[in-house]
């Protein structure tokens, strides 16, 4: 399982790959942290908080975790090696799995690169340690489900484009979810609706924002992640069931 | 040993390998024959474990490949159609990698690395990213990743293509070499590269198995009916009134006039060749008709798989599989041959 993880990580590394996506990220970040100090004033009763920001953040994600998971699995087949992987002594959940760790490995590496700014606050002024661990562990929990969620589609084609792009589609709507549940369509039939919020995955990165660590939440981010894997194991086995 | 009983893989309707069935002996090179889209691959890929069977079963050394998944394929070092190597790797990364997936550690592995990377000549180029490396050398590095950690079986699917002459003479000599601790098996469509490599052959065409024996025995099997050819000088009458009627000649198929009182002959045999030419050559020297050239012609492989090959898949007749069926019941009633004479035709649809 090891090599296999090095492996990856070497493939994100070695190359402009990682530096290249945490880069982008920082911009992104950076951006919406000048727009939040930017927007304090006199008038403004509100503090800035960092959570308010992660919370925002979450839709710049949505566009680069998939080009993040994109290539996992569409590479390997499309360069053959999916042969290699599949015919050495390695059972294909522990490929599932250290490759999921690689991706998390990147993404943790991404979200280090934030830690710059609330640095630089409590050396200048006073930053809510606990909220800001909170939000770390939210943001850190979220983006492990929508990794393996990227994962799995990664693991439906061998062109990663086409896994970024519909990656892209699939976690924009998983993250709308909430507010698709709360339209007055949806709203007529509340069994349909109260189904909807529980696969919701914002509302309960909402209360890791806000400084709340529910065990609920965890769980739910933990099996998410999960069924995504375990469901990207059966996509490979079952790829290579009918293939052909 | 490696088993193969009744394999079979289907894609969709499409029956791409039929029941096959065969072994391979430890120190053995075997080698898989057959035409593009015969289902080599596929039959490789499902005794490296990669392709799933639709049916059958595949054993390594005693573990079945479908129930025992990790411990058959430390067995196996598998080379595919497609060298598995990634691109943004270089030569020894990549190596590295493909030890560790085979759970080789340490000292071990660096050791293992230098010896593969020496025998198949890639140690100048395991700096260099393989993206840069031409196709021959891609294959190199795909067949050095099959050999990591020394495994028993070798699975290797056409590993001579895309290299220089030169070099597959080399690879030659690597497979032959590695007869003394492995068993390999070996596809290709290039015939003498089988003939001077294999111990066996299996030929394969569109999912059945034509034929499985040794070289010598599959040219012998085709050497029922030899040609003599015949250069002589002399009288063309005289020496066609002499071939014509020795024994064992049964017809003159060809008789050229080559001019200064030359002629060749080309004659069907029919009996032992040998002892044939022999006696036609003392015939022929006491009647003052002096041979410049005999010699016959030998059944090569390539004539041996175009045969085998273009030869249809005997069905049977519904007759046949009904007798087949019959006698087994015993004494029959009406009914139970109905149902016989619907198998059979069942079967007769499926083949």
């Amino acid at each position: 399982m090891f090599p296999i993880y090095k492996k990856e990580l070497q493939s994100f590394f070695y190359t402009p790959f990682a530096y290249a996506i945490a880069a982008l990220f920082m911009l992104l970040f950076t951006y919406i942290f000048g727009v939040a100090i930017g927007s304090i004033d006199s008038s403004n009763t509100m503090k800035f908080s960092f959570t308010e920001v992660f919370y925002n953040v979450t839709l710049y994600f949505i566009f680069l975790l998939p080009i993040l998971t994109m290539r996992t699995f569409a590479d390997e087949r499309k360069f053959g090696t999916e042969v290699l992987l599949m015919t050495s002594p390695v059972s294909v959940l522990k490929i599932v799995i250290a490759k999921f760790l690689a991706n998390m490995t990147v993404y943790i590496f991404m979200l280090a690169g934030t830690l710059v700014y609330p640095i630089i606050t409590a050396l200048n002024g006073e930053v809510v340690i606990s909220q800001l661990i909170c939000a770390y562990i939210g943001i850190f929990s979220w983006g492990m489900m929508f990794i393996a969620l990227g994962m799995l589609i990664s693991s439906f084609t061998e062109n990663s484009i086409i896994a970024a792009i519909i990656g892209e589609i699939v976690m924009f709507a998983v993250l709308f979810l909430d507010d698709f549940a709360n339209t007055a369509f949806i709203s007529q039939y509340p069994k349909l609706q109260s189904v909807l919020y529980a696969f919701a995955a914002q509302p309960r990165f909402a209360y890791f924002s806000q400084g709340f660590i529910r065990l609920s939440d965890l769980v739910f981010f933990a099996s998410a992640t999960i069924v995504y894997l375990v469901w990207t194991y059966i996509s490979i086995e079952k790829r290579r069931w009918k293939r052909g | 040993m490696i088993t193969i009983e009744n394999l079979t893989k289907f894609y969709g309707n499409n029956r791409a390998v039929n029941d096959i069935s065969f072994t391979i002996n430890d120190n053995e090179i075997l080698g898989f024959l057959g035409p593009n889209g015969a289902g080599k691959s596929t039959t490789m890929n499902m005794i490296a474990g990669y392709l799933p069977m639709s049916g059958g079963k595949v054993t390594i050394c005693g573990d079945d490949i479908t129930e025992n998944p990790v411990k058959a394929k430390r067995n196996i070092g598998y080379l595919p159609e497609i060298p598995p190597v990634y691109p943004d790797m270089k030569v020894r990364e990549y190596l590295d990698f493909c030890a560790g997936l085979k759970g080789i550690k340490g000292k071990e592995k660096k050791s293992e690395m230098d010896r593969v990377m020496t025998l198949l000549k890639i140690t100048d180029v395991q700096n260099k990213l393989i993206r840069n490396l031409s196709k021959g050398y891609k294959q190199r590095v795909g067949f050095a990743q099959a050999l990591l950690g020394n495994p028993k079986f070798l699975i290797l699917d056409e590993p001579t293509v895309g290299l220089d002459p030169n070099q597959v003479i080399e690879v030659r000599s690597i497979i032959k070499d590695l007869k003394k601790e492995h068993s390999v098996i070996f596809s290709s469509h290039i015939l003498s590269e089988v003939s001077a490599v294999c111990d066996r052959v299996v030929i394969i065409n569109k999912g059945d198995i034509r034929a499985i024996d040794t070289i010598e025995n599959l040219e012998k099997s085709f050497n029922d009916s030899s040609v003599l050819h015949i250069r002589c000088a002399g009288s063309k009458a005289a020496a066609a009134a002499i071939i014509g009627v020795a024994d064992g000649v049964s017809e003159i198929t060809e008789a050229v006039d080559e001019g200064n009182n030359i002629t060749s002959f080309t004659v069907k045999l029919s009996g032992n060749a040998d002892q044939i030419q022999e006696k036609l050559l003392a015939d022929c020297l006491k009647n003052q008709i002096s041979m410049l050239e005999v010699y016959t012609d030998k059944p090569n492989l390539e004539k041996v798989f175009t045969e085998l090959i273009n030869r249809p898949v005997q069905k049977k007749s519904v007759d046949e599989l009904l007798n087949e069926i019959v006698p087994e019941t015993g004494n029959t009633d009406a009914a139970e041959s109905k149902d016989a004479e619907a198998d059979s035709e069942e079967k007769e649809e499926n083949e």
